[in-house]
């Protein structure tokens, strides 16, 4: 047996038999195994909620009676973004960013422009998950059960005796490092039996189930060798613990709390009245399609009749209001585009800012790649958002479509004075059954793999420096021996 | 027995080549009287040969403070060498510097015909070191601690042999399973003993051995002392306590400024209360 074995084989023997460690990690796999437990029955339940609402929701939208088009333009329609098998593992921004929709013409959806997807107010603690637990609660626990790993080896004297023995520093280290290895190991075990629960039961894609398992090792491993290192130049053990718990808060705690607000500060974002307002006023720089000295619908106007070569509108083959509002909806939808677009890029340049900040904290890098690659980060939230604000503009458009070819102007004119104008443009409710269905696409694995290529790669430079920091430890040992 | 024939002393030293496979080294009996008439026979390897632990003209600077100044001494297989000196004389740091742990600025020193400045590790593994205060595993048991170390050390010793060495070396039974935790200084300092026993090695060398210990556990330690010189082992005794040195050391080193300034071989009938007076004068100075 080689003595980094031997050394580790010692040390865990120590843990087993020290109470403290023992039920501290006995609480942590409690609360792992509890999150897992809740977080896949909360996401299966959650998922069956809102399929069964979305179907609910589709099956009102088809079921109205006949109606005027334009009601059912303001009708509306709800739309649900279906939940991610991963979601379970990390639900990331889901609880935040909420993930029903209401979808009604000339309105921009209304989740768009919400306040809470504000990057800052997204980096708080979460529910009880098991991302919660590793990403947070794991590396207090390392903490406490490996600061003294090394410190009260020195501090005992055992140190002496072990380089009596034989046993060089860098054995000392790797074999300490390796039994917190195993430590980590026994903390990772039942989010690694949720990945394959959520695999193979739950159809999550393995590629990403593989990623988060490898990676959250990579972040209980970088860890485990900061623990190790602190232990093995502090010159006593509470020194260690100190310095830990300071690195431990300031990484996990603080720095994820800070950096968003950094980031509001360099790439600020309107809230959403500030917004509202803004988009009021350019809705009426615009035009207004009811005013007949609008320049804008005076060209329109002019441009359809000469189109159709006719001189009224009352002449036109179609129902000129539902011209009308086909063009307002695509002037109106145009704009709220662009501020979705210019929202969407302030959120990614604070995004980028917040994921800058994985270089002095771990916890933002693993957050940030657990999230992407679970398929519950912000892009996720921003891809259903695009794809909710598509749909509505379609369900609109062919809304406003039937009202243009299926309702004519005169009665269209007379609805309110005539009843049976009124009775006429109420149009068959089979119309209404044409409109798709809402079909969310997630984002495919090489998509959520380059989403989480950042965070990986901070989470290897972790690793790395961590690496050279335990070969900086080996040699001040080497110089205490 | 004869009044001036002590237990455990060792009355001859006879020469002898021992085994026709070794024939280039020399072995030692050692004969001593055990009981009241029974006569135990050691194999010693011969003083003849080259000395265990070899220190030449050795200099050595802790910070900026010159501890060690030209300290020379010899120590062959099967002696045991007493170190005495005040605070602050070197007596520690010559054996941090024999254990690798510090680099002497001049002269050389040899462990079992190794240099520990050159190879550590393997001048470690010919030494066994007790410190003044044996420092183990408080939540292991004394077999625990032992068949640790010994893994460290390449050894994997059964429980008889175990239960051999702790006999040598003193601890009762009924505390050998049971956690150190609680052990004395001398119940660790047995089970460090054991651990001596059961590595076999050529040198041991004990930093304040009794420091700490009551008179009936400092007699029985000068008698494992005396047991492990018998085996032929090297020992190097670094200590303030000059009536067990001269209890059961072949010599007796007085370090004073980093050097010998006086070598004594304790006999029987000496004058230790003079001897103690010359520690005093060497010491104070």
């Amino acid at each position: 047996m080689t003595t980094v074995r031997l050394v580790a084989d010692n040390e865990w023997r120590l843990m087993r038999r020290s109470r403290v460690a023992q039920l501290a990690l006995l609480i942590l796999i409690a609360l792992s195994v509890i999150a897992t437990l809740t977080s896949i029955a909360h996401r299966d339940a959650n998922d069956d909620l809102r399929a069964r609402f979305q179907a609910q929701a589709d099956q009102e939208f088809d079921g109205q009676p006949a109606r005027h088009p334009h009601r059912m333009v303001h009708y509306g329609h709800f739309v649900f973004r279906p939940l991610p098998a991963l979601a379970a593992f990390d639900p990331g921004v889901d609880a935040f960013t909420g993930s029903t929709i209401f979808l009604e013409g000339h309105r921009q959806n209304s989740a768009n422009f919400g306040d809470v997807r504000q990057s800052s107010l997204l980096a708080r603690f979460g529910q009880l998950t098991p991302a919660f637990v590793l990403q947070v609660l794991a590396p207090l626990v390392l903490v406490f059960i490996g600061f003294g790993v090394v410190a009260r080896e020195r501090e005992a004297g055992t140190i002496r005796l072990l380089s009596a023995h034989g046993v060089t520093a860098q054995s000392l280290i790797f074999g300490k490092a390796l039994a917190l290895g195993r430590v980590a190991g026994l903390m990772l075990a039942p989010a690694v039996a949720a990945l394959l629960w959520l695999t193979f039961l739950e159809g999550a894609p393995i590629v990403a189930a593989l990623g988060l398992g490898l990676f959250y090792a990579v972040y209980l491993a970088a860890w485990v060798l900061i623990i190790v290192i602190a232990s093995s130049l502090a010159r006593q053990a509470r020194t260690a613990l100190m310095v830990l718990l300071g690195l431990w808060a300031t990484t996990v705690i603080l720095i994820p709390r800070v950096a968003p607000d950094v980031a509001l500060a360099f790439a600020p974002v309107p809230t959403r009245l500030e917004t509202d307002i803004a988009i009021q006023r350019d809705l009426r720089r615009i035009g207004d399609s009811h005013n007949p000295d609008d320049p804008h619908f005076a060209a329109f106007k002019a441009r359809v009749l000469k189109q159709y070569g006719v001189d009224r509108v009352e002449d036109l083959p179609v129902n000129y209001r539902g011209l009308l509002a086909l063009e307002g909806e695509k002037l109106t939808s145009r704009l709220f585009d662009d501020y979705a677009e210019r929202q969407f890029a302030a959120e990614r340049k604070q995004g980028a800012i917040v994921a800058a900040f994985g270089l002095v904290s771990p916890a933002i890098a693993l957050r940030n790649f657990s999230m992407a690659l679970s398929g519950s980060d912000l892009d996720g939230h921003r891809r259903f958002l695009k794809q909710a604000e598509a749909y509505r503009f379609d369900i609109v458009q062919r809304l406003n479509r039937l009202q243009a070819e299926a309702v004519t102007f005169g009665d269209d004119s007379n609805r309110n004075k005539d009843p049976d104008a009124g009775r006429r443009v109420r149009i068959d409710p089979k119309h209404w059954h044409d409109v798709p269905d809402f079909a969310y696409r997630g984002a495919t694995i090489s998509e959520k793999l380059e989403s989480a290529l950042t965070g990986a790669a901070l989470l290897l430079v972790w690793l790395v420096m961590a690496g050279f920091g335990v070969r900086i430890a080996i040699r001040r040992l080497e110089a205490a021996l | 027995m004869s009044p001036e024939i002590a237990q455990n002393d060792i009355l001859y030293h006879v020469s002898l080549n021992a085994r026709p496979t070794e024939s280039i080294r020399q072995y030692n009996v050692a004969l001593t009287i055990c009981g009241n008439h029974a006569i135990k026979v050691f194999m010693t390897t011969a003083p003849t040969a080259a000395p265990r632990i070899s220190i030449k003209d050795v200099a050595l600077t802790r910070g900026a403070r010159p501890v060690l100044r030209g300290l020379s001494l010899a120590v062959h297989a099967g002696e045991v060498y007493a170190l005495l000196g005040g605070n602050g004389a070197g007596k520690s740091t010559t054996v941090a510097a024999l254990l690798g742990f510090l680099k002497p600025d001049a002269g050389q020193i040899l462990v079992a015909d190794i240099d520990p400045v050159e190879n550590a590790e393997r001048a470690r593994r010919e030494i066994a070191y007790l410190p003044e205060n044996v420092a183990l595993y408080d939540q292991l048991s004394a077999y625990e601690n032992i068949s640790y170390f010994m893994a460290l050390s390449g050894k994997e010793p059964s429980r008889d042999a175990m239960d051999a060495a702790l006999d040598d070396a003193g601890l009762q039974p009924e505390a050998r399973a049971l956690r150190i935790g609680g052990f004395s200084k001398g119940m660790r300092q047995k089970v460090a003993i054991a651990m001596a026993v059961l590595r076999d090695v050529p040198v041991l060398l004990l930093d304040e051995p009794t420091s700490g210990l009551d008179p009936r556990a400092t007699a029985d330690f000068n008698a494992l002392v005396t047991r492990l010189k018998a085996r032929g082992t090297a020992i190097l005794m670094v200590t303030h306590d000059l009536l067990g040195a001269a209890d059961c050391a072949d010599r007796i080193g007085f370090l004073a400024a980093g050097q010998i300034v006086e070598e004594v071989v304790p006999s029987k009938g000496m004058d230790v209360l003079a001897l103690h007076h010359r520690y005093g004068e060497v010491a104070a100075a």
